[in-house]
């Protein structure tokens, strides 16, 4: 009857709170986790290999399907990393457009996670503040490239179209209306009691155990290092825009939610520093007709909104499409902290801390 | 947690005069009319009420005709070649008082298709569109191969599926996309 007695259970593959296919083995002592391990791959594509048998061109429309709620984060790092390898230079409208798509995408990336995290926990109220902004951002999306999704949004060597006439206009409607609205949330999450409860100090991992597994982006910077891309590599139009790298020291779930907050307002600055200073030009630049690669190896990294989102690509002489093709996804590489932030935790914590991770199972598996 | 905050939860209240607001808001300006969707409602009566798309969504792929009726397909292929899924398939032929070749079959499996618009950017000659269709659902699969000759000869307008659409006005005609 008082026997000691480990009890392994599942948590997924199709559990609400893991966010899409992830499956975790666990092994509970009482409610508490004495081995946590997850397992990826039910929604492997082969998006790598497939990319190789694609041209250049082609290949984009694989990376919207890899992180489905920041497609616009991976379409830039994929035209970026054959630009790169090219040596192609983009005129400067269109790296302007670019940033302004990207950091409107990494609101609506993290008021998707802010919604869906908070509903885990148990605050079902914000997810619906959160996807009435959301949905304002992908009517932009659908008006510029004409998908919400899976956008497609740029082309090698710059844009396909212009902005659509009134664009400037809905992109100032909304960053007039959302600085309030991330009060709002604020409002409703911050000071709260129970939410305190449910994310102060669950699921701690400190900074040298980020760097010692390559974590990046907020969980790395709730942890205290100031590592963001747009400013240790700036890309795109990231070098002339103004804004802060938010960073918090204490490295649990509550730190994480305040820097993807913070984020979201600086986002909100950089949009409103693209729209102010748009320069006038063209957006593609002067391209052959078929894109050729020489033989070369580049690694463009990105500050995906879930961290360091990098691709390798090799070329070969005369090549219409890749000969190697890598993704560093950042959901991939932020998954393996799961173990270490939730081995001697609580179970119900667990949940708390994939949602902290901010996983997309499409990249993780790709 | 001081007594202060125990005897007066003011995290909760401002949680609470939030959601006491917009609900008071919403309760007393909703109406059951069909409106389209501004920034009181959010939420559009779907079915009922038509959404409004942007002029550049990516619907299903449509062929046009020009002002004589001929097919403005020239078949160069451009769009068989680029399109990241080859769904779409070409089959050249000559037409008597046609200088151009002509499409004897095109055919468009739109199962596999994945909107992203390629083929529309690949064609010199703006023979085909993405329409704004979007309620793509259909009975069987035969319904989602399109062409050019047979009995699938609906290239050149929305899918027929589009008239058994809940959208469809009082008199049971199709919306007009």
């Amino acid at each position: 009857m008082f026997k000691n007695e480990e009890l392994e259970i599942n948590l997924g593959p199709q559990h609400p709170s893991t966010h899409g296919v992830l499956r975790v083995k666990l092994r509970l002592d009482g409610e508490t986790v004495r081995h946590c391990y997850p397992v990826i791959g039910y929604l492997h594509r082969g998006v790598e290999k497939i990319c190789e048998n694609k041209t250049f061109f082609q290949g984009q429309v694989w990376t919207d399907r890899m992180d489905y709620v920041a497609a616009v984060s991976n379409n830039l790092g994929w035209a970026e990393a054959i630009e790169k390898l090219m040596g192609i230079s983009v005129p400067r409208r269109a790296k302007y457009i670019r940033t302004l798509l990207t950091e409107l995408n990494r609101i609506s990336s993290h008021l998707l996670w802010l919604g869906t995290h908070a509903m885990d926990i148990g605050a079902m109220t914000v997810f619906l503040y959160a996807f009435r902004e959301r949905e304002e951002i992908l009517d932009v999306f659908e008006s510029f490239c004409g998908a919400r999704l899976t956008t497609t949004a740029f082309r090698i060597g710059g844009l396909r179209d212009d902005v659509p006439p009134g664009f400037e206009a809905k992109v100032q409607a909304f960053l007039d209306r959302f600085l309030p609205c991330i009060d709002e949330y604020e409002d409703l999450l911050t000071e709260n009691r129970i939410w305190k409860k449910r994310t102060i100090g669950v699921a701690p991992i400190s900074a040298e155990e980020c760097l010692a597994m390559g974590v990046t982006g907020p969980v790395l910077r709730a942890a205290g290092v100031p590592y963001d891309i747009r400013k240790a590599f700036p890309y795109a139009a990231y070098d002339e825009m103004q804004f802060e790298v938010p960073t918090r020291m204490e490295a649990d779930t509550y730190a994480r939610y305040l820097v993807r907050l913070e984020e979201m307002r600086q986002s909100h600055r950089i949009v409103q520093q693209c729209l102010d200073g748009m320069p006038e030009g063209a957006v593609m630049a002067k391209l052959p007709k078929i894109l050729k690669s020489e033989v070369a190896e580049v690694y463009h990294p990105i500050e995906a909104p879930k961290g360091e989102l990098g691709y390798y690509l090799v070329g070969e002489k005369g090549g219409l499409n890749p000969y190697r093709f890598h993704v560093r996804g950042p959901s991939f590489v932020n998954l393996q902290a799961l173990p270490k932030m939730t081995e001697g935790k609580l179970l119900a914590d667990v949940i708390a801390a994939i949602g902290t991770l901010d996983v997309v199972l499409g990249e993780v598996d790709r | 947690m001081s007594i202060l905050s125990t005897l007066f939860p003011y995290d909760i209240y401002k949680g609470l005069k939030l959601t006491g607001r917009y609900f008071g808001r919403n309760f007393f300006s909703a109406n059951r009319k069909k409106v389209r969707a501004n920034l009181k409602h959010i939420t559009v009566e779907y079915p009922e009420v038509p959404v409004h798309l942007a002029p550049r969504f990516r619907g299903r792929l449509q062929m046009l005709r020009d002002e004589q009726g001929e097919i403005k397909c020239i078949c160069c292929l451009a769009c068989e070649r680029i399109c990241p899924t080859q769904v779409i398939t070409i089959e050249k032929d000559k037409k008597e008082g046609r200088k151009l070749p002509f499409p004897k079959r095109y055919t468009f499996e739109m199962e596999r298709c994945i909107f992203c618009e390629f083929c529309v950017e690949a064609c010199a000659y703006d023979s085909i569109i993405l329409n704004h269709q979007f309620e793509l659902a259909a009975y069987n699969r035969e319904d989602f191969s399109h062409g050019t000759e047979g009995v699938f000869q609906n290239m050149f307008k929305p899918t027929p599926v589009g008239t058994f659409s809940v959208s469809a006005d009082d008199d049971g005609n199709a919306p007009h996309y």
